[in-house]
């Protein structure tokens, strides 16, 4: 179980931190739905590393993104973050909106990332399979196009209600629109910031999982990543989409744990 | 009272199986549907219908923008206005508006309006629309998180750029200018009224009152539906402790005026028809991406007209007893419509009356009935309304004299 804190860097800005495990550390970046304290897939990774999972800029306050411009800004706020945290050299595990960020983190500043996983990452884009616009659809029919085993997703939501108590279905979609209207910041109308051009820069080593049945990320995007970081290794998860790591949560931290350990 | 008449300029030859051959009659529907001689039919007749509104003695004339849709047929309402201001005379040139956040610089729709207004002698209404999400951040790919800053900032330049005798330098977020000198200058001092189209963001209210901007609240669903619209809007006045003068507030409402409730279900049932259940046909999806409607109006309840359209089931499959009984569309004998009016009027308290007399399909010739029956039957009887308050939302330099157009045989 994470617990999360409130920090403030000491150029003013407040952060939301959560953490939890022992072992290795690993920054987890999370992806379109924020952070539980009771996630299953970090539970999976806590048994054997010290997770560490900030909360992205605007998930908890839109305001937060008012002086975070672009892209570039948003990985001076993290390095300023991983500063704070004394965190160099390190692992990036990142999911979905979180991997587009570890990618750019990891190429804006080579040194942070040792190791880089990136889940169903975001941040290109391929004229002959455009990424889905999961914008151009009502919020609760978001949440079901990412998931391709419905059954993992009805098993998560008992979780999390059985840890934090029946969900208050107005202010549940007022958490997805905000966690959404934060990622259209950097990643609206084509996720296409400039990434590709980054990827040769990133020094680490280099994981990629996709979701073969991925319906927002089409699974052909590990062809554009591995062009750009020809190194990283790369995996496509048969029976899964883009929540890959709740849907085959402990096959995904397997994968991930040992390419750390490797 | 003010009355207006807004056109909205629909595609008037959508197939009969539109809805269920195309998801959306906005942002993805297919241009092929388009056929550039109906479009040349079409703005020929709607150009004649709002130039024969003014000569029936309506006080404004209202166009506004939109993108890549069938619903209405204006990516540049700039373009339509500037063709009636050579052929009215007295209605005002109510623009509803130009959506600020599209235009880089914004500078852009200070220049245009500011033509406007010389061309048409002063009697320009400047509207400046968020824009609706398929107009902006579908069609022209604006972000909806930062769509609405940018509008601030720009209807915030505008401003400046008309009130400012001197260049100056803009260093906003959105925009950056070293030379701010925009040319030609309106005739109206400091500058034209300004017009807020909203659809029920909370926020808004409290930008037109703080601002001295009208409020024109733009329901496709009547009265009934847009009272808590109106009664935050008047809230929020009340908060600020102005004065509740009810030309601060716009209303928009459908009309469909005859000799009898019969006579007006024969004639107009099957264009509300065809706008009810084609023109506003959205995707739910381009009706409400994330960051388009702020947390605190998602708090608030109020559900914008455009994500309220794409509930399909409360719009689609309507009959016209139904669009009565709700108060989409006020129908009957110009006594009835008086009344209702009058209610309405009272309800919401509005001074400014938008009316839609023509909507779908409505040919010309019906429209122009509708239009002369509730110009006058309808406007002498409520034109007294109102009369204590000032209107201070309303041109007031508009020039004695307006220029003619030179007939053309004497110009050579």
């Amino acid at each position: 179980m994470l617990t999360g804190e409130n920090i403030k860097l000491k150029n003013g800005r407040a952060w939301r931190v959560y953490s939890g495990g022992t072992g290795p550390t690993l920054l987890w970046l999370h992806g379109l739905g924020g952070i539980a304290a009771s996630d299953p897939f970090l539970a999976a990774l806590e048994r054997n590393h010290r997770v560490i999972a900030p909360l992205a800029p605007g998930f908890s306050d839109l305001a937060e993104l008012d002086e975070i411009g672009n892209i570039h800004e948003l990985a001076l706020d993290y390095d300023d973050l991983l500063d704070h945290l004394g965190l160099e050299g390190t692992a990036i595990v990142g999911h979905s909106f979180g991997a587009m960020i570890a990618a750019e983190i990891a190429a804006h500043f080579p040194r942070r990332a040792k190791k880089l996983a990136l889940l169903n990452p975001v941040g290109l884009w391929n004229d002959a399979y455009p990424v889905t616009d999961i914008f151009a659809e009502p919020y609760l029919q978001i949440e079901s196009m990412l998931w391709h085993d419905k059954e993992a997703r009805d098993a998560l939501a008992a979780r999390r209600s059985n840890a934090e108590g029946p969900p208050n279905e107005a202010e549940r979609i007022i958490a997805i629109a905000q966690g959404l209207t934060a990622v259209t910041k950097f990643t609206w109308p084509i996720p296409d910031k400039g990434l590709k051009k980054r990827l040769p820069r990133i020094a680490a080593s280099v994981l990629t999982l996709f979701g073969a049945e991925d319906s927002f990320i089409p699974a052909r995007y590990a062809e554009d990543f591995a062009k750009g970081l020809p190194h990283a290794k790369t995996l496509t998860i048969k029976g899964t989409g883009h929540m890959l790591p709740y849907e085959k949560t402990e096959e995904v931290a397997a994968l991930v744990e040992k390419f750390l350990a490797s | 009272m003010k009355f207006h008449w807004f056109h909205l300029m629909p595609y008037p030859e959508l197939p009969e199986t539109f809805k269920d051959d195309h998801r959306s009659v906005w942002v993805d529907v297919p241009s092929s549907l388009f056929d550039p001689k109906v479009g040349h039919r079409a703005y020929n007749d709607y150009l004649d219908e709002l130039e024969y509104a003014d000569s029936v003695g309506f006080d404004g004339i209202c166009v506004n923008e939109h993108h890549q849709n069938a619903y209405g047929l204006m990516p540049s309402p700039n373009l339509i206005a500037a063709a009636l201001a050579r052929r009215t005379k007295n209605a005002k040139l109510v623009v509803m508006g130009n959506s600020v956040a599209l235009y880089d610089p914004p500078t852009r729709v200070a220049e245009e309006m500011a033509m406007l207004d010389c061309m048409s002698g002063g009697r320009l209404v400047a509207g400046f629309p968020v824009g609706t999400p398929m107009d902006t951040v579908f069609a022209y790919g604006k972000s909806p998180a930062t769509l609405r800053e940018k509008y601030y900032e720009g209807v915030k330049l505008i401003l400046r750029a008309w009130e400012e005798p001197e260049p100056f330098a803009f260093n906003g977020k959105h925009t950056q200018l070293r030379y701010v000198n925009v040319w030609p200058r309106p005739i109206q001092k400091p500058h034209p009224p300004v017009w807020i189209p909203g659809g029920g963001s909370v926020e808004t209210w409290d930008w037109c009152v703080d601002n001295e901007f009208l409020y024109a609240n733009l329901s496709y669903f009547g009265y009934i539906a847009g009272q808590k619209v109106n009664d935050g809007f008047w809230a929020t006045v009340d908060k600020a402790g102005k004065e509740r003068n009810p030309y601060r507030c716009g209303f928009l409402q459908f009309i469909a005026c005859a000799e009898n409730d019969a006579e007006a279900e024969r004639l107009y049932s099957e264009a509300a028809t065809y706008f009810y259940s084609r023109c506003l046909h959205v995707y739910p999806g381009f009706g409400n991406p994330p960051g388009y409607t702020s947390i605190p109006t998602m708090r608030a309840g109020i559900e914008s007209m455009v994500a309220r359209s794409t509930r399909r089931q409360d719009v689609e499959n309507l009959t016209w007893k139904e669009m009565i009984d709700r108060g989409y569309v006020v129908a009957g004998s110009p006594e009835s419509i008086v009344q209702q009016l009058d209610h309405l009027t009272d309800k919401m308290h509005v001074g400014h009356l938008m009316v839609l007399c023509q909507y779908g399909n409505m040919s010309k010739e019906t429209t122009l009935y509708n239009t002369t029956r509730f110009a006058k039957e309808v406007i002498p009887k409520l034109r007294h309304k109102f009369s204590e308050y000032e209107d201070k939302w309303w041109p007031k330099d508009t020039l004695d004299s307006i220029a003619e157009p030179a007939p053309l045989a004497t110009i050579v």
